[in-house]
């Protein structure tokens, strides 16, 4: 027979559980534009993902994924600018996200070995996170 | 009191886990600028390339080896849209009477003097070394043993015959006499020989063989002068 302990201990495991799965069900409409601009870059449309990133940051302008995805995407269709001021955009939002910071900086390392980076830019110079 | 404590430690992994952002690594392309001064050194001759003599294997190799490599080169910088290069048949015309030595390499003067006759911003010259090392191998795999039943442990000894190029490409500035590159590039290739086709292989042409690893040798230096792209590595947070 159990013991109280342990029935109770699957009870509170049993409602995280139901709980994880409520809010699953309710996915944001952010979080689906997100997934699927994703799949569009993980296939190189880019211009799709940047389309779709562009309506998550109108819904959301404080979503700091959406803003670094969307440096992502810019930069690889070649817009410089745009990808530093979201890359910078979605650091300022979430200082401390590793990722942001990545690709931040070897936007600007890129930026700077061919010879278009902005000086006045800010800098990240603290050592880059372990992968 | 325990069952707290266990409780407390399994909300406090199950809020990290929460926590931790899904990131997708991708690749996208990024513009590499070329490594040397492409605005200065737009136009270029390229002079045959030379076999350095110290190398008893390379006596043995065909003398218009290096002029071949020297022509591949020529007509991969030509592909890019920045360069211009004297071509081959003007470079012939223009070395009537000349013979490129070994010296040449350390007479920078000699090959401004050059540069200048051809018109142009900077020479290239350099030198290759071509050898083969050959070591007996032996391969282990499994055979099916009719006697015993089953598979067996069996070995095979062959030739291992390994080919390398070490080519040396150099650009001299014409108008200062620097050298402003000076790099070498390690190309190999193995093959695998029996007894037989190791004797034949010890005498038969080898000039394919450097042809293609020459190629290979001078796409690689031809990329690095070149503005082009390469992927890398960024992070999309799910």
């Amino acid at each position: 027979m159990l013991r109280y302990s342990q029935l109770a201990s699957i009870a509170i495991l049993l409602c995280i559980i139901l709980c994880g799965c409520a809010g699953f069900g309710d996915v944001t409409r952010t979080e689906a534009y997100n997934r699927f601009a994703i799949k569009a870059a993980q296939a190189q449309l880019w211009n799709e993902a940047v389309f779709r990133w562009k309506q998550v940051v109108s819904i959301d302008p404080e979503d700091a994924k959406a803003h670094n995805n969307l440096g992502v995407a810019y930069e690889a269709l070649g817009n410089m600018e745009e990808a530093i001021a979201s890359y910078q955009r979605a650091a300022e939002l979430e200082p401390n996200n590793k990722y942001y910071r990545l690709n931040y900086r070897r936007c600007r390392i890129h930026l700077r070995r061919s010879g278009g980076d902005d000086e006045d830019a800010p800098q990240l110079e603290e050592p880059l996170p372990t992968e | 009191m325990q069952i707290a404590k266990r409780i407390g430690i399994l909300l406090g992994v199950l809020t990290l886990c929460g926590c931790g952002n899904a990131v997708t690594r991708v690749s996208i392309p990024v513009k590499v600028q070329s490594e040397i001064d492409i605005t200065r050194y737009s136009n270029f001759a390229v002079l045959p390339f030379i076999s350095e003599k110290q190398i008893e294997r390379n006596e043995k190799l065909p003398p218009e080896i290096g002029e071949e490599i020297a022509s591949i080169l020529r007509r991969g910088l030509a592909r890019q849209k920045h360069f211009e290069v004297v071509s081959t048949q003007e470079t012939a015309r223009l070395l009537t009477g000349e013979t490129v030595e070994e010296d040449w390499l350390s007479n920078t003067k000699h090959l401004s003097e050059f540069g200048e006759y051809f018109e142009v911003k900077a020479v290239i010259i350099g030198s290759f070394r071509f050898y083969a090392d050959s070591r007996p191998r032996r391969y282990y795999g499994e055979r099916y043993s009719v006697q015993r039943q089953r598979y067996v442990l069996d070995y095979q000894d062959y030739m291992q015959k390994t080919y390398l190029l070490s080519l040396r490409v150099m650009i001299v500035d014409v108008e200062t006499e620097e050298v402003v590159w000076d790099e070498s590039y390690r190309r190999s290739t193995a093959e695998a020989h029996t007894i037989g086709s190791f004797i034949f292989s010890q005498v038969g042409p080898q000039a394919n063989t450097i042809r293609e690893l020459g190629r290979r040798a001078v796409s690689e230096f031809t990329r690095q002068i070149s503005p082009h792209y390469e992927n890398e590595d960024r992070y999309l947070v799910n």
